[in-house]
């Protein structure tokens, strides 16, 4: 009994062994940033995954029926991969990190965060929707689900209180630099541009509708003062998966937590829709510079478009087409394992300007816009000047701002834009027309239940979400098995269809 | 696996029966009242003598009592007064055996021997053992604990413990993960408690906590222990029984005793057994159409969705081809001896398992050794050491969710599943495209060649016991002893395979892993008032466990032949390193009544600190009332029959994960490096979960006690789960723990045995075990109505509980149905689906039966364990995958043919009309419609399968007397042969993701997910005993 009861003089203390010995709770601001920026790409990427093949720049090799990609039925689902990148892998660590920079002072590293997370929240509810926001991190298993209105309210203020953060520099800062900042190697002017191209962005989703093209253009002129594209960079060569674009050729997998977001890229084709607007000549052979820079040559060094949701099960092809007639879409500017991933590119603030000049019937204004952002691109891609000259001189584009067309700015967008979920967003205020996106056409392997419709949204995540939130699922009608083909709030108010 | 217990028995050595209680067994030989036989130095003399004696039973002369020359033909009966005469040898032995009484072999000294027989009566003192190693009498135990003893399991001829005991035990659902050396089997009593976690019961060797985890997949530690050193094992299966394991006993407990040395003449027992394994039951596929998607030829995938095979093409059939034949040898020595005052027991096992899997075996060796010494007549030290050394090699990998041979379910028939390397060992592509080799196609055999998977284990159990007896009514027990081993694991990609790790991947750990038990009871044992008995136990106890690993993972080789760490770039080489912990502190007591036979009232009193939780919610008490009731001795001829009737109540728990109170950071393994939020977060407000049972049984014993039956009735309800699992995103977890919700399991065990004949040369001794359980699920956390088990998913049906259904469910879609049943038809002429999912399956077994069957003829003994299951349902996910990839047996059947749904047509008035449009059954039906729809795949499955069945013959002694052998045994055994079900796909014993995998419990029985069919193994073996 001695040793029992000695034993229990000590016990309380001895008790005390439940916190991992091996694992910090918490660590200093520049330490966490590098996570924040680094998923930030993924999270981009979990959405473009499945846009590429919503905004055609992509199809199935096989016109699979069964594919995700061809039938968009994502009703079998098991997760929703950026649902996850959001609210976990970018949304929790940005919390940890705003936690952590008050506790220090680092009003620096306070502002980026906030910029990040309202950044990432705009890219999740462009494809979800309604979600969970004013109740998120809360502990709640379930959730209120903000509609996107408030939502996007939400993000206004996150980017004011980021600015006004960064605004606040304080000497109690830690250091931002390279280490910690992979995006902008800690200049915060750059990072207070960034929040107004993110502005920027947001306001023209719903421009249309408010009325509010002025916001638009101011926001946007502030960013362009001081705008740096917004990337983060792979390394030239590493064999680390987690160095990898994750569009490149190596469809990189660093963990199964990506399996979900498998780059089938290897198995995909370019669409016709692609190869239309990248050819200048059809007859002539002669294609848009862009063309060579995005994709990389295929075996037979043809370049054929793949119907949208059908790839070679299209009857029409030549007989005996294989793949090896296509262009490689792994590669490419975007779309090596070394290439950088995009945040925002200047390109894009080109284009919102030109858009929103174009409605406020500035046609002139949209057009140097317009033609600022595809020389940007041209430029970016490494295509000599003169080709970019001859491009824009080509009868594919308007030369003047009286020729100008909105599906010049888009398609021009699109293409600068190339595999960014932002195109998708794009063609969903235009309710994929064609006024915008000339030639575009319904894929024939989308399912007969959809109705024709196209698809608008992505579904929360079945494991959790339909799990643990059944009753805000049931009160948004998610459990529909078409819930995919309801348009989201700015696009069911847009006045661009 | 001979009773050698014989020899001490034939060598005349004796000891009083208190010291040796817990050695006392059911219908087994004992020396007890043999003090009328002395050995001589002549007994070995084969010198026939007619040998004359009385047999009586202490109370006075037997009659009837059948005498015979063992390994001779000689026999007799008694006469009335219980005289006999028969003519042996001086050294052979005669056996008396009688209806009513424990037979006996008696060894032949002189021409006279008076024998005393012992009434099967006593078999009721029998004594199991019961929580915390105490020995209770099985006569007033107020709770149900069956006993499996060791040479029942032997005769399963299974190297792991937990499938040895399958059809051994009411109450006890085995399932394992499937036929290969490495994977896991699970066990659970009385109904999963938790939807996560480990369900299944504390495992205990001698006293000390013992790992059962499968560590990395692999298989369940029980597995390392010798069988041929158990000498019992008790399973607790109630609350009330293990309630004295208090915070850890919500499963229930297996307890399980090694043999120990018996006093007498060195004894060495060899033996040595041949396995050999073929492939069971294997599900089927179609062999008529080729590769391609969508109905067009393509080689550049693995479906089998393309035209029809030519007749010049060859077809594979590749199931066939890939299994082999694994043969095993098993290798048992034991040496156990001992004086007075010392004693001591030692073996060696070494089993080296092949598979039918190729480049799969497991290589296992253990050594025990154990003694007790009399230090004084009132002090015993018993010490034992068990080295275990258990290397598997898997030459089939699988996921956290199973998965291991789908890739050999899909592969295409065009192509020969053995054709995968060149001669110079680089792969051989089936399909590829150059500069995509990555992605090329190539035969399974390729990976389960190249890229085996070791898991290494060295483990240590040590265990001391001090009992001292200051007076004989005080008992004091310290016991200490550890559980130690070390598991490492390496997987290594080899360059060339197609996949992630093209360029060569490897990840190991190496890790440690501790539990240390130390205890002092103390037990007061007084008889008052003549008719009253008081046991008073008290005790404490600390548990300590540490898990020390360090793992290693790398992408790419640099030279392509070295698989190592050392090969891997530097600076892509990914280190972690865990250390998870927990101490418990716990204090109990245990109370016990008696008055005479009649009545005995039990209370326990257990209360447990642990280190997983918060320092508000850290104890936990868990209580237990018990009682019994034996109503025959109100009866006249209570000595002829035994009828007891037993109550229990107890609440017990389960204590949190460890580190689940708070959240860590990991280190970013992306760009930049520095830190990021773990996905598991932590939860501060954890309770401990809570299980309360009611239990309430009979025990009766009838006709001389050749037939008896126990029954229970069990209803438990578990509070506050624990649960760790996918939690809403929107917390900012991926992963939680939490508390939360209720559910119930309730069901019926009967256990009857009996011999049904009993005579001098022919005995049939045979055991039914039934059971039932029943569970459902009672509530659940929030508004959760269906929670899906992450690890057992299919976006067609998963496994998952569902409010106010059984626990363990299945849910998925099913088709869209009119009020009356009908399947609604579409205009397209195709069944319609309904959206969302609901409860579609049962995977809990409606019925289990256990029957077990001992015959002895002379020197023959039969033995055969027959296991039937009515009912539960089968997620048959491994069709479900095959029918998407076109390679189903049933896709050769209809594809392409046409059809008329049974079903009707909704008309636009609201109305319906039978559908009569036909449709052609191609592949956009069986993948978009077939095959999303759960239902189709839900099998209620019935089994009739012989687990086992073993002949052994005993040669005869008078040819194993002229080569100076003792005791030879021959032995045949099947393991698995027959099965009768109707399950249409492998074999029915499914587990996708086995114990622990993932952490999900028992979320995986039922699942079919590319599960490794069991074997079926015929062996044979010989054993000789000096």
């Amino acid at each position: 009994m001695l040793l029992v009861t000695s034993a229990f003089a000590a016990c309380s203390d001895k008790l005390d062994i439940n916190t991992n010995p091996v694992q910090p709770v918490t660590t200093s601001s520049n330490l966490r940033l590098p996570g924040v920026l680094g998923n930030m790409a993924y999270h981009l990427y979990s959405h473009a995954r499945f846009s590429v093949y919503h905004s055609y720049y992509f199809t199935n090799r096989l016109g699979s029926t069964r594919a995700i990609e061809d039938t968009w039925n994502y009703n079998s689902i098991t997760r929703m991969g950026a649902w996850r990148w959001h609210y976990y892998d970018v949304g929790s660590n940005v919390n940890g990190l705003i936690e952590r920079a008050i506790e220090e002072g680092s009003t620096n590293y306070l502002g980026v965060a906030k910029i990040m997370l309202a950044f990432s929240y705009l890219t999740a509810t462009d494809s979800f929707g309604d979600m969970p926001f004013t109740e998120a991190y809360s502990g709640s298993y379930y959730p209120k689900y903000d509609t996107q209105e408030t939502i996007y309210a939400g993000i206004a203020n996150l980017l004011d209180e980021g600015v006004a953060a960064l605004d606040q520099e304080s000497n109690k800062s830690l250091v931002m630099n390279s280490a910690s900042d992979l995006v902008y190697a800690g200049d915060l002017q750059k990072w207070k541009a960034f929040a107004f191209a993110v502005k920027s962005r947001m306001l023209l989703h719903t421009a249309n509708f408010t009325n509010n093209y002025d916001a638009v253009i101011s926001n946007v002129n502030i960013a362009l003062s001081n705008f740096d594209d917004a990337m983060i960079k792979y390394p030239e060569s590493s064999s680390d998966l987690w160095e990898k674009n994750l569009w490149g050729e190596t469809a990189a997998q660093p963990e199964w937590q990506f399996a979900d977001i498998k780059n089938i890229s290897a198995n995909s084709l370019p669409t016709d829709f692609l190869m239309n607007a990248l050819t200048i000549d059809a007859v002539a052979g002669k294609y848009d510079p862009r063309l060579y820079a995005l994709t990389t040559p295929g075996e037979n060094k043809k370049y054929l478009g793949a119907k949208e949701s059908e790839g070679l099960s299209d009857l029409n092809l030549p007989t005996g087409t294989t793949y090896k007639d296509f262009a490689t879409l792994t590669g490419g500017f975007w779309t090596a394992d070394k290439s950088p991933y995009p945040f925002i590119l200047k390109e894009e603030l080109y284009f919102i300007k030109a858009e929103a000049e174009f409605y406020k019937g500035n046609a002139t204004a949209a057009f140097e816009a317009w033609k600022q952002g595809v020389k940007i691109n041209f430029s970016r891609l490494g295509i000599a000047d003169g080709e970019s000259l001859n491009y824009l001189s080509s009868s594919k584009v308007p030369q003047d701002a009286g020729e100008l067309k909105i599906s010049d700015i888009m398609m021009q967008k699109w293409l600068a834009l190339y595999l960014q979920s932002e195109t998708w967003v794009d063609m969903r205020r235009y309710n994929y027309s064609a006024t915008a996106y000339p030639g575009v056409y319904y894929p024939k392997n989308a399912l007969k239940e959809w109705g024709g419709r196209n698809i608008q949204r992505f579904p929360y995540d079945p494991q959790t979400e339909y799990v643990y939130n059944p009753q805000e699922i049931a009160r948004l009608g998610a459990t529909a098995r078409d819930w995919c083909f309801n348009p989201v709030w700015w696009a069911e108010k847009s006045t661009l269809k | 696996m001979r009773k050698f217990v014989l020899f001490s028995v034939a060598f005349g050595l004796s000891f009083p029966s208190e010291s040796y209680s817990f050695t006392k067994k059911e219908g087994t030989l004992k020396s007890d009242n043999l003090t009328n036989v002395l050995l001589s130095s002549s007994a070995k003399s084969a010198i026939q003598n007619t040998v004359q004696g009385t047999v009586t039973d202490g109370k006075g002369p037997v009659s009837e009592v059948s005498v015979s020359v063992v390994g001779g033909n000689a026999s007799t009966k008694t006469d009335a007064q219980g005289h006999f005469k028969i003519t042996a040898a001086v050294g052979s032995k005669l056996r008396f055996s009688s209806v009513g009484y424990v037979t006996r072999e008696v060894p032949v000294t002189s021409n006279l021997l008076n024998v005393t027989l012992v009434g099967d009566q006593q078999t009721l003192d029998e004594v199991v053992v019961t929580a915390l190693g105490i020995e209770r009498s099985k006569k007033n135990l107020t709770y149900s604990v069956q006993k499996v003893t060791g040479d029942d399991l032997r005769k399963s001829n299974q190297g792991n413990i937990v499938n040895a005991l399958q059809g051994q035990v009411a109450g006890a659902q085995i399932s394992s993960s499937g036929g290969s050396p490495g994977l896991p089997s699970e066990i659970i009593l009385r109904g999963s408690t938790s939807l996560s976690g480990d369900n299944q019961p504390l495992m205990i060797i001698d006293g000390i906590r013992v790992s059962n985890a499968s560590i990395n997949g692999s298989v369940n530690r029980l597995a390392d222990f010798n069988p041929d050193d158990i000498e019992d094992i008790s399973i607790l299966k109630g609350a009330a029984a293990a309630a004295l394991y208090g915070i850890d006993a919500a499963s229930g407990a297996i307890v399980i005793t090694t043999k120990k040395g018996k006093a007498g003449v060195m004894q060495i027992n060899a033996g040595y057994k041949a396995f050999v394994e073929t492939m069971g039951r294997l599900p089927r596929q179609q062999n008529i159409y080729t590769t391609g998607t969508g109905g067009t030829y393509s080689q550049a995938t693995t479906s089998s969705w393309g035209r029809k095979f030519r007749s010049d093409e060859a077809i594979y059939d590749n199931l066939e081809r890939f299994f082999q034949t694994g043969v095993t040898h098993d290798a048992v020595f034991n040496v156990n001896g001992g004086a007075d005052k010392f004693n001591y027991y030692m073996s060696g096992n070494y089993r080296n398992q092949g598979s039918m899997i190729p480049n799969t075996d497991n290589d296992k060796f253990s050594y025990l050794i154990k003694g007790t010494a009399k230090l004084l007549s009132n002090l015993e030290l018993t010490a034992s050491a068990n080295y275990i050394k258990n290397n598997l090699k898997e030459g089939l990998v699988g996921g956290s969710s199973g998965g291991w041979i789908n890739s050999i379910l899909r592969y295409p028939l065009a192509y020969d599943i053995l054709d995968y390397q060149y001669e110079n060992g680089d792969p051989h592509y089936a399909y590829f495209e150059t500069g995509k080799e990555n992605e090329a196609i190539i035969s399974p055999m390729w990976s389960v060649m190249n890229n085996p998977r070791f898991n290494n284990t060295e483990r240590t159990v040590i265990n001391g016991n001090l009992v001292y007896k200051p007076l004989n009514w005080i008992n004091l027990n310290y016991r200490i002893g550890q559980d130690y081993f070390n598991q490492s694991y390496k997987y290594a990609v080899k360059p060339g395979t197609p996949g992630e790790n093209y360029t060569g991947y490897i990840s190991q750990s190496n890790g440690n892993y501790k539990n240390f038990t130390q205890m002092l009871n103390a037990t007061f044992d007084r008889k008052f008032l003549e008719d009253f008995r008081t046991t008073l136990l008290l005790g404490g106890t600390e548990e300590y466990y540490e898990a020390k690993s360090i793992a290693q993972s790398g992408t790419g080789f640099l030279n392509p032949d070295l698989v190592s760490i050392n090969n891997i770039d530097p600076t892509v080489l990914k280190t972690t390193e865990s250390n998870p912990r927990r101490r418990r502190y716990a204090l109990y007591g245990d109370f016990r009544l008696e008055y005479r036979n009649l009545l005995t009232l039990g209370i326990t009193g257990r209360n447990d600190w642990t280190s997983t939780l918060s320092e508000e919610n850290r104890q936990f008490f868990s209580p237990s009332y018990s009682g019994s009731f034996t109503y025959s001795e109100l009866f006249e001829n209570k000595n002829d029959w035994y009828g007891k009737l037993r109550v229990s109540y107890a609440k017990v728990g389960k204590d949190a994960p460890i580190y689940a109170t708070n959240t860590n950071l990991i280190q970013n393994p992306g760009l930049g490096g520095g830190f990021i939020i773990n996905s598991t977060g932590g939860n501060p407000y954890l309770k401990p979960e809570r299980t309360t049972e009611f239990e309430i049984g009979t025990e009766l014993r009838m006709l001389k006690n050749r037939l008896s039956v126990d029954f229970a009735y069990y209803n438990k309800k578990s509070i506050d789960q624990i649960i760790t699992a996918r939690v809403p995103l929107p917390t900012g977890y991926v992963i939680q723990t939490f508390n939360a919700g209720s559910l119930r399991n309730k069901g019926i065990e009967v256990s009857v045995s009996g011999s049904p004949v009993k005579k001098e040369n022919f005995e049939w001794k045979s055991t039914v075990n039934a059971w039932k359980n029943n569970s459902k699920m009672l509530e659940f956390p929030g508004q959760i109505t269906t929670f899906p088990y992450t690890n057992a998913q299919l976006s067609a049906g998963k496994a998952a509980s569902v409010l106010g259904e059984p626990v363990l469910g299945i849910v998925g879609t099913d088709y869209k149905r009119t009020e009356e049943g009908y399947v609604i038809v579409g205009e397209d002429g195709l069944p319609v689906i309904e959206s969302g999912e609901t409860y579609i399956g049962n995977r809990e077994p409606e019925f289990n039966i256990g029957w077990i069957n001992n015959f002895r003829y002379k020197s023959f003994s039969l033995s055969f364990l027959w296991d039937f299951r009515f009912g539960g349902d089968i997620l048959n996910a491994s069709r479900q995958q095959m029918m998407s990839s076109g390679i189903a047996y049933d896709i050769g059947e209809w594809r392409d043919k046409e059809f008329v749904f049974d079903g009707v047509v909704e008309q636009a008035d609201g109305s319906y009309v039978k559908n009569a449009k036909s449709v052609t059954l191609d592949y956009n039906y069986f993948v978009n419609n077939y095959a999303a729809v759960g239902t189709n795949f839900i099998e209620k499955v019935n089994w009739a399968r012989l687990r086992y069945v073993t002949l052994s013959y005993n040669l005869p002694k008078a040819f194993t007397n002229r080569y100076k052998l003792g005791n030879v045994a021959l032995e045949f055994s099947a393991q698995n042969p027959l099965i009768f079900t109707n399950y249409s796909g492998g074999d029915p014993e499914v587990n996708s993701a086995g114990p622990n995998a993932g952490g999900t419990g028992a979320s995986t029985m039922g699942v079919d997910y590319g599960a490794i069919p069991l074997p079926k193994s015929y062996s044979f073996g010989i054993n000789f005993t000096f």
